[in-house]
């Protein structure tokens, strides 16, 4: 093998084990998160034994799931059961490949892409990828042959499905803004032009409503509503299993933030950085800082929904996402393309 | 990589498709079969197109994925109708119209 | 080729035992992995040609078409198709259709096979006979005429006229892109389209007439 190849798969490892290793603690850290902001919003104070502000309960809280008894109910359907954690955790990773989280920089005489892969057809593979979290949670539903999780997982694979179709009709308007399906060029665009929540803000929120929804997060959690349906799709699920599906929840919402941020509010972008003059290293450091303060203010926009906004009715969830967010989804297909023609997009 | 290697395995996931159809009796599967098939030619197309340098063939690739996804939803939908009637999919039982 | 052809070998093997001494299954899939590695220690050259990841893609393939037919359980049927589908997928990257790949993606494994799933919930499907061969004068005439197809398609391909070899590094950076598709959707085959796009209304009221429980 030439030395090309070597440098490209050294460069792509290092950058796929170094994301792999900031998801997972974000991950970890996420779920202290939650649980502080949620005491907060109650009043109460939260986890705080562990560590100070108990920033250790993560920790805690693996070593936990590792060491508890994983128990396999005998009516499981074991190919598919065992198959369904890791279907759910799989997608949220490989779309955050796509994502660029800075400008590229040269660094020790490379040019190197603050992205794992910046590829043609970004927009699409986003689309591609979030349409495969569906297949976790309905096979751990159906594989559990148990009657809440198969309510789960059915209600989830409708949810899904509905409210792709809003999120795929607000991607359509970033699209044609750009012109073009590279993620970075989308960027690129918004740093020239403006971003597009300026320009699209209905897309915007149709894209930020159907994130909610894709992740399964409050306002949509129905396929695990507990008072209804024990825990949905992963009651029969325990141990380290339980806790793939509980990770992947917040892998989820990781990357969903990350892409609201990189299509509408300018990725990395800072106003006005360019004025500053600083220096093409220090710049980009400021802008990869500037996109990870973006992304962790919609992980607590998250939170924050999660503990304000009591959760629909299923009817309700279909009527929203077939009714309210489709139609104005297209609305704004309209203005964005009356933008387009003027020129003033 | 000649083409030749592409249209073998199309014929081949062809044959598995339709041999599919034939032989199992739900219908479910048997559509599942017929996608099986529509993805054999889809990929003909694409190493067609590709042998003679012209993107018509990925724009025939395209219909074909839309005559799929009208065909997989109204395959489906018969499936259910047939399924609330007979509380089967087993395409021997639908015999009402038989002679 | 070494390399591709051993290791399919071992995965039948693996299968082979799994199937028929199932209590030997860890001893045997540890000697064959280590089969595996010496094979790939012997031949690691090859790991890097496209001819083996086509190869092996290929047979990926093959098998899980296979399975989505022999399988007695649909739910275990669609997960294979799905595998089926991203294999093609794959081809079509090698066959430089990008956009195809992933629209193989997003429509098929996304969406039709979402819609199977669905089915095969809301019906609760329960495994059943899967592969029964004795059962009448089709299900073997259709195995006969199946290979007896296969055998033509083969002959067929072998004296084909005179097919160029490809080579990757001469095509122009816009073949198989979503712009390339889009300028001959909306010139050249604007009729279709429009028809496309009528054909796809016709089938969503028809499943929806369909599915409906009552009409009125």
């Amino acid at each position: 093998m030439d030395t090309a190849i070597v440098r490209v798969l050294l460069e792509s490892t290092v950058k796929i084990a170094l994301f792999f290793f900031v998801m997972l603690t974000v991950v970890a850290y996420m779920t202290w998160v939650e649980r502080r902001v949620s005491a907060w919003i109650q009043d109460r104070r939260g986890p705080n034994r562990v560590g100070p502000l108990g920033l250790l309960q993560p920790l805690a809280d693996g070593i936990k799931f590792l060491f508890k008894e994983e128990v396999t109910p005998p009516h499981v359907y074991l190919p598919v059961y065992l198959l369904a954690p890791m279907l759910i955790f799989v997608p949220a990773l490989v779309t955050f490949s796509v994502v660029p989280i800075g400008p590229s920089l040269d660094l020790l005489g490379h040019r190197i892409a603050l992205q794992i892969a910046d590829v043609d057809n970004g927009i699409l593979i986003v689309l591609a990828f979030s349409s495969m979290g569906v297949y976790g949670v309905a096979l751990a539903g159906w594989s559990s042959n148990n009657k809440y999780s198969l309510m789960g997982g059915l209600r989830s694979s409708a949810q899904l499905i509905s409210y792709e179709l809003a999120m795929g009709i607000a991607i359509v308007g970033v699209l044609m803004a750009t012109g073009s399906l590279r993620l970075s060029d989308v960027v690129e665009h918004q740093i020239q032009n403006g971003w597009n929540v300026l320009y699209q803000l209905p897309g915007f929120l149709v894209f930020l409503t159907a994130a909610f929804a894709e992740t399964n997060r409050m306002p949509f959690d129905l396929p695990e509503a507990e008072t209804e349906l024990v825990a949905g799709y992963h009651t029969e699920y325990s141990g380290m299993r339980f806790s793939m599906f509980y990770m992947a929840e917040y892998a989820n919402m990781v990357t969903a933030s990350a892409l609201v941020v990189t299509l509408y509010l300018g990725g990395y972008h800072v106003p006005g950085l360019a004025r500053l003059g600083l220096p093409e290293t220090a710049a980009a450091i400021v802008q990869v800082l500037a996109f990870c303060a973006k992304v962790a203010f919609f992980l607590f926009l998250y939170v924050w929904v999660r503990w304000t906004v009591p959760r629909f009715r299923y009817d309700q969830l279909m009527n929203l996402g077939w009714k309210g967010l489709l139609p104005i989804g297209l609305a704004n297909v309209l203005w964005v393309s009356f933008l387009v023609l003027k020129g003033w997009a | 990589m000649r083409v030749e290697f592409f249209l073998l395995m199309a014929a081949l996931l062809f044959t598995i498709g339709c041999v599919g159809v034939l032989v199992r009796r739900n219908a479910i599967v048997i559509l599942m079969c017929i996608e099986l098939m529509l993805n054999a030619v889809n990929l003909t197309f694409a190493a067609f197109a590709h042998e003679n340098q012209s993107m018509a063939g990925h724009v025939f690739v395209f219909f074909v994925m839309t005559v799929a996804a009208a065909e997989a939803a109204v395959g489906l939908a018969i499936v259910i109708a047939l399924f609330r009637r007979r509380r089967t999919t087993d395409v021997e039982d639908a015999s009402l119209m038989r002679w | 080729m070494v390399l591709l052809l051993g290791l399919i070998a071992v995965v039948a093997v693996f299968a082979l035992a799994r199937t028929f001494v199932p209590a030997r299954t860890v001893p045997v899939g540890a000697a064959l992995g280590a089969v595996m590695v010496a094979l790939v220690a012997y031949d690691h050259q090859e790991l890097a040609s496209l001819e083996f990841w086509s190869g092996l893609i290929g047979f990926v393939a093959i098998m899980s078409a296979l399975l989505v037919v022999i399988h007695p359980n649909p739910m275990v049927s669609v997960l294979f198709l799905i595998l089926n589908l991203f294999c093609i997928a794959l081809f079509f990257l090698i066959l430089n259709a990008q956009f195809l790949a992933v629209i193989q993606v997003i429509i098929y494994a996304g969406a039709i096979m979402v819609l199977f799933v669905f089915v095969v919930m809301l019906l609760n499907l329960k495994a059943e006979e899967g592969l029964r061969l004795g059962g009448g004068p089709q299900r073997s005439g259709a195995v006969v005429l199946g290979v007896a197809f296969a055998a033509l398609m083969f002959y067929a391909i072998r004296n084909r006229g005179a097919a160029p070899y490809f080579e990757p590094e001469s095509f122009d950076s816009g073949f198989g892109t979503a712009r390339g598709i889009g300028r001959l959707l909306f010139t050249r085959y604007q009729f279709a389209f429009e028809a496309a796009s009528i054909l796809l209304i016709a089938a969503m009221i028809g499943a929806v007439v369909l599915a409906k429980r009552k009409l009125r």
